[in-house]
């Protein structure tokens, strides 16, 4: 056989072999994974839980402040790659020299790299018999894939929150008053199962009613906050929680859930010095009013006065020297659409100085976002019940996020859960 | 002069009253000089009726000669003692589309003025009037021509109405609502101002109380229905719900229903759109437009939907052609059984002659029955009806009975009522005779130009694309086997085939597992996945195999099968289903509804 021939076949072997080799092999580790967070993330939601579940794993992670709308740097590893692809969410692998190249494009701008080395350990406050879809945290840390643990108010009597980092409160009414639905529910009955619910986990704490026992955990919470805890609240636990703080020593609830009328004077008796967010609001006494106090501009239950929905606006802060404001504004959305909650806002009039405020409705005198410290641990509320069901009503069906994996306001609930993840640098602002 | 510089920002068309002042200047000399020397003007148009001659110079873009001959129709209509409304509005209209279109529309306000002095409450001159006041933004002068017409008009609600109409025209709902707000309190009559205050809540997307306005105003004003759908159409799908619960409250009227029933056709919800209507007591208008849906059900093809609208219609009629549509909607809807009964009922309004029935309905029976694979049956019925039917009907009637004899895998009887017709030139009948004989190259070239879509024939299809032989007779039996409902011994054959057919041998199995039953279907996935990895039926398979598991409690294991699809077929397109399908399962979203 002549050589070139020989050499030919042998040729055409070594091709065959490369092209076989090349077609079945699995592709092969880069050193990084980058979890874009723009609009080329095809799941923003579960990326949170992907980042998550990689701290879990004593994995370290990086977060991108306003680099592709906050994206995540994990290691490349089988086990990522696999929940990544199970969960659908979009990565791109990356060298150290791509890395090295983006560290310097996020040095020369508005732009940081937090390190986030654990993953923190959460509580969201609902009762235990709770369907998880009333709560858009619970919905959120579900779909994410984010593990948490239901605390109650026994648990929290009990001191029970100082075993976690990060608290989560959603629509309960920390004044006792249950958003003062009893006029319309009162007979309902899971109305009437929450109310004995109530009273009995009061009489074990010595509270006879049910304001006593809500002002008790609504205490307990603001210690934790005091010593050193992260709280993230919604909806209505945002303002009977200050509420309900300021009133310690002052009844400032209805007869239908304490048998006594409010002090008449309670407005002047309120001591918003222990209150976390508000000052100088004014309670609404009525019970016929589906209102608590002035700290809502929306008033959604409340028809003569609801305002309607328009569409907030989150701040820009600089990444390098606010780099805490900064991990709670990272979106690939700068204008979200507004939501109702019982309570949807914050009058901006009643907000504490030194409040920061991270979003609100341009040209309204509401804001919708805030944040604070408060001792040695700090707080967010956001207004609003679900992002993604804007008009959410007592028996709404749940939301199924599987249809909003890129839902910019449920991201802003993910900012909050690991926020509390990142290594703590000196704020320089 | 102020506030013409003013209003020029806002207004464009003050820039062409600047550009064309000379041409409005001559456009003004010319009219003055018609107004007084029109009587000798030479040209022959001008012994016709000046407003003729405003038109016609109108229509031959003269606005010179157009504002003449309206300022002289004017200035007849309007001599004391004979004004004649009709010739003033006319003449009125005329002269403002003139001048706006020269661009100097303020040129009407000492003209209406002048139509105000002799018909102080006259509703095209005051109208004229707040139209030209607004759209030259002189708000101010706008609102008092509005008071003084309200004091001139009394009690009338003209003013409020038209006033409101023109500042929603202009986008300012809020003016509007104080308006509106204003006439309800002056007059006592907010129903009066149903339609503007429906639109008004339109403009602001109040969308429940515009609806509400509608259905009040629609008691004395039918014409608005067609508004309120136009505005309607846009209610976002959250608040739809309470639309439909204000339509639908009682008493129960013609006009709501008919309005939600339109109104669900346009939200994509057409057995929605039915339902809207179908319990309007039956009498001729209903049956108008029970007729009509069944038309738009049709054109929609919501065949269900269309089927019941043109039941009801011969239930109320008791025609030939509404039970003939309604049974053919039946059929088109796949539902032969409804159709049959359709087509055997009687009606009990009108008498058709039996040639008639027989003549309009046959065909429809024919082919009931042969979808529900009574070819006997249909068999006979065409023999019964022989002698009453010509040679050209019987033949067009052939079809349905051979279509029947091969969806019953009946070829011999198939090919029999095929003999005398033209169907050998039929794609589908054709395709599906070769298709059973196993000719794979003529079946797939013919049953590829059938029209039809029916399930059978896409699985055929299916398969032959995947198949490369010419010939494979046992391919026939198998689907010959599955037309005569015996889908176990379908499966066996094509599983039985895979050996034989190369690279389709995956959907071949996949076939068979389709066919079978659960627990056997599983080591059919299987099969596919271990051996046939990288065929388009694996992740098919994976899926399949994974909501078996599901479904037979082994939630453990079916979670591992949607996790291994996810992994190894992460770009399949059956990825978002299995997603979707394993975060259910895990709890991470709520429960299917």
């Amino acid at each position: 056989m002549p050589v070139h021939t020989r050499f030919a076949r042998v040729l055409r072997q070594a091709l065959f072999l490369v092209g076989a080799v090349a077609l079945f092999a699995r592709p092969a580790l880069a050193q990084h994974l980058l979890l874009p967070m723009d609009d080329g993330q095809r799941n923003h939601l579960k990326a949170y839980g992907v980042t998550y579940q990689a701290l879990k794993a004593g994995q370290k992670a990086e977060w991108f402040l306003n680099y592709r709308g906050g994206a995540f740097l994990l290691p490349d590893v089988p086990d990522l790659r696999k929940r990544a692809a199970l969960d659908g969410v979009s990565v791109e692998p990356l060298s150290d020299a791509d890395v090295a190249s983006m560290r310097a494009e996020i040095a020369g701008g508005n732009m940081d790299a937090v390190v986030l080395e654990r993953s923190p350990k959460i509580a969201i406050y609902r009762p235990v018999d709770q369907p998880p879809w009333d709560d858009a945290v619970t919905l959120a840390l579900t779909y994410a894939g984010i593990d948490f643990t239901s605390v109650w108010d026994d648990d929290v009597m009990k001191g029970d929150l100082s075993k976690y980092d990060w608290v989560h409160l959603h629509h309960e009414d920390f004044t006792g008053q249950y958003n003062k639905l009893y006029l319309a529910y009162r007979d309902a009955p899971w109305f009437v199962a929450q109310r004995e619910r109530d009273l009995s986990t009061g009489r074990k704490f010595g509270k006879n009613d049910v304001p006593g026992l809500k002002k008790g955990v609504a205490d307990n919470i603001r210690g934790f906050v005091e010593r050193g805890g992260f709280l993230f609240a919604m909806c209505g636990a945002t303002e009977s929680l200050d509420l309900s703080i300021a009133s310690f020593a002052v009844d400032i609830a209805g007869p239908f859930s304490d048998g006594t009328p409010p002090d008449p004077n309670a407005d002047s008796k309120l001591d918003w010095t222990r209150a976390l967010a508000f000052q100088g609001a004014h309670i609404e006494p009525s019970p016929y009013v589906n209102a608590l106090s002035d700290i809502d501009g929306h008033q959604v239950n409340v028809p003569s006065r609801r305002q309607p929905l328009g569409a907030f606006s989150l701040f820009g802060f600089s990444a390098k020297l606010d780099p805490v404001a900064s991990m709670l504004v990272q979106n690939h959305r700068t204008v979200i659409p507004d939501f109702y909650g019982v309570t949807t806002s914050f009058n901006k009039a009643v907000v504490k100085t030194g409040v920061t405020v991270l979003a609100q409705e341009d040209g309204a005198p509401w804001s919708k976002y805030l944040h604070g410290d408060y001792g040695k641990g700090s707080w967010t509320f956001l207004g609003g019940h679900d992002p993604e069901d804007p008009q959410h009503a007592i028996g709404s069906a749940p939301t199924d996020l599987s249809l909003h994996p890129n839902s910019p306001g449920y991201r802003l609930i993910l900012n909050n859960v690991l926020f509390p993840a990142a290594k703590k640098k000196p704020r320089k602002t | 002069m102020a506030p013409r510089r003013r209003n020029r920002v806002a207004h464009p068309w003050y820039d062409r009253v600047t550009h064309r002042l000379c041409t409005g200047a001559v456009a003004l000399a010319s009219v003055c000089l018609s107004l007084t020397a029109g009587a000798q003007a030479s040209k022959p148009a001008s012994a016709a009726d000046p407003l003729s001659r405003g038109l016609e110079a109108e229509d031959k873009r003269d606005r010179v000669g157009a504002s003449a001959a309206y300022r002289e129709a004017l200035t007849g209509a309007l001599s004391v003692g004979s004004t004649d409304g009709d010739r003033i509005a006319v003449a009125l209209l005329g002269l403002e589309r003139v001048w706006n279109d020269a661009g100097m529309l303020d040129s009407i306000v000492p003209v209406v003025s002048r139509v105000l002095q002799f018909r102080p409450t006259d509703p095209t001159a005051r109208g004229v009037q707040l139209r030209t006041y607004l759209s030259m933004g002189r708000d101010a002068e706008a609102r008092d021509a509005f008071t003084t017409w309200r004091r001139a008009a009394g009690n009338e609600a003209a003013p409020f109405r038209e006033y409101a109409r023109l500042l929603l025209q202009a986008g300012r709902a809020l003016a509007a609502d104080s308006v509106l707000s204003e006439a309800g309190r002056l007059m006592g009559a907010a129903g009066a101002f149903s339609g503007e205050t429906a639109q008004l809540h339109l403009a602001l997307k109040r969308y429940v109380p515009a609806v509400r306005a509608f259905r009040e105003a629609m008691l004395d004003e039918p014409w608005l229905e067609t508004a309120a759908l136009f505005g309607l159409q846009r209610v976002p799908a959250e608040t739809r719900d309470s639309v439909r619960a204000v339509l639908l409250a009682p008493p129960v009227t013609f006009a709501p229903r008919r309005l939600l029933s339109s109104l669900e056709f346009a939200w994509g919800e057409p057995r929605r759109a039915w339902s809207a209507i179908s319990t309007l007591p039956a009498d001729d208008s209903t049956t108008a437009t029970w007729r009509s849906f069944a038309e738009r059900a049709e054109l929609n093809e919501s065949w269900l939907v269309a089927r019941e609208a043109w039941t009801a219609v011969f239930d109320r009629a008791g025609d030939i052609e509404s039970q003939q549509r309604a049974a053919d909607a039946s059929l088109r809807a796949g539902d032969a059984a409804a159709a049959l009964n359709i087509v055997r009922r009687k009606s009990t309004v009108g008498k058709v002659a039996d040639s008639v029935r027989v003549r309009a309905l046959l065909g429809l029976e024919i082919a009931a029955l042969g979808e529900l694979g009574r070819g006997n049956e249909a068999q006979q019925k065409l023999d019964d009806a022989a002698k009453k039917l010509d040679p050209d009907t019987r033949a067009s009637l052939a079809r349905p009975l051979v279509a029947g004899w091969l969806r019953a895998g009946e070829v011999a009887r198939a090919k029999a009522a095929m003999n005398g017709t033209e169907l050998a030139d039929d794609d589908e009948m054709a395709g599906w005779l070769a298709l059973y004989e196993g000719d794979v190259v003529n079946a797939r070239k013919r049953l590829l130009r059938a029209a039809s879509n029916r399930p059978e024939l896409v699985d055929a299809l299916g398969i032959l694309a995947r198949t490369r032989v010419e010939q494979l007779p046992g391919l026939g039996e198998a689907f010959a086997t599955l037309a005569r409902k015996d889908s176990t011994g379908a499966a066996k054959r094509f599983v039985q085939l895979a050996d034989s057919v190369g690279a389709a041998a995956p959907a071949f199995i996949a076939q068979g597992a389709r066919l079978s039953r659960k627990n056997e279907a599983v080591a059919l996935y299987d099969r596919i996945v271990r051996d046939f990895p990288r065929s388009p039926e694996a992740p098919e398979a994976l899926l399949a195999w994974a909501r078996a598991l599901r479904e037979a409690g082994d939630k453990p294991a079916a979670i591992t099968k949607f996790e291994q699809l996810l992994v190894d077929y992460g770009t399949s397109a059956l990825a978002p289903q299995a997603r979707r399908d394993l975060e259910r399962l895990k709890g991470a979203i709520p429960p299917a509804v």
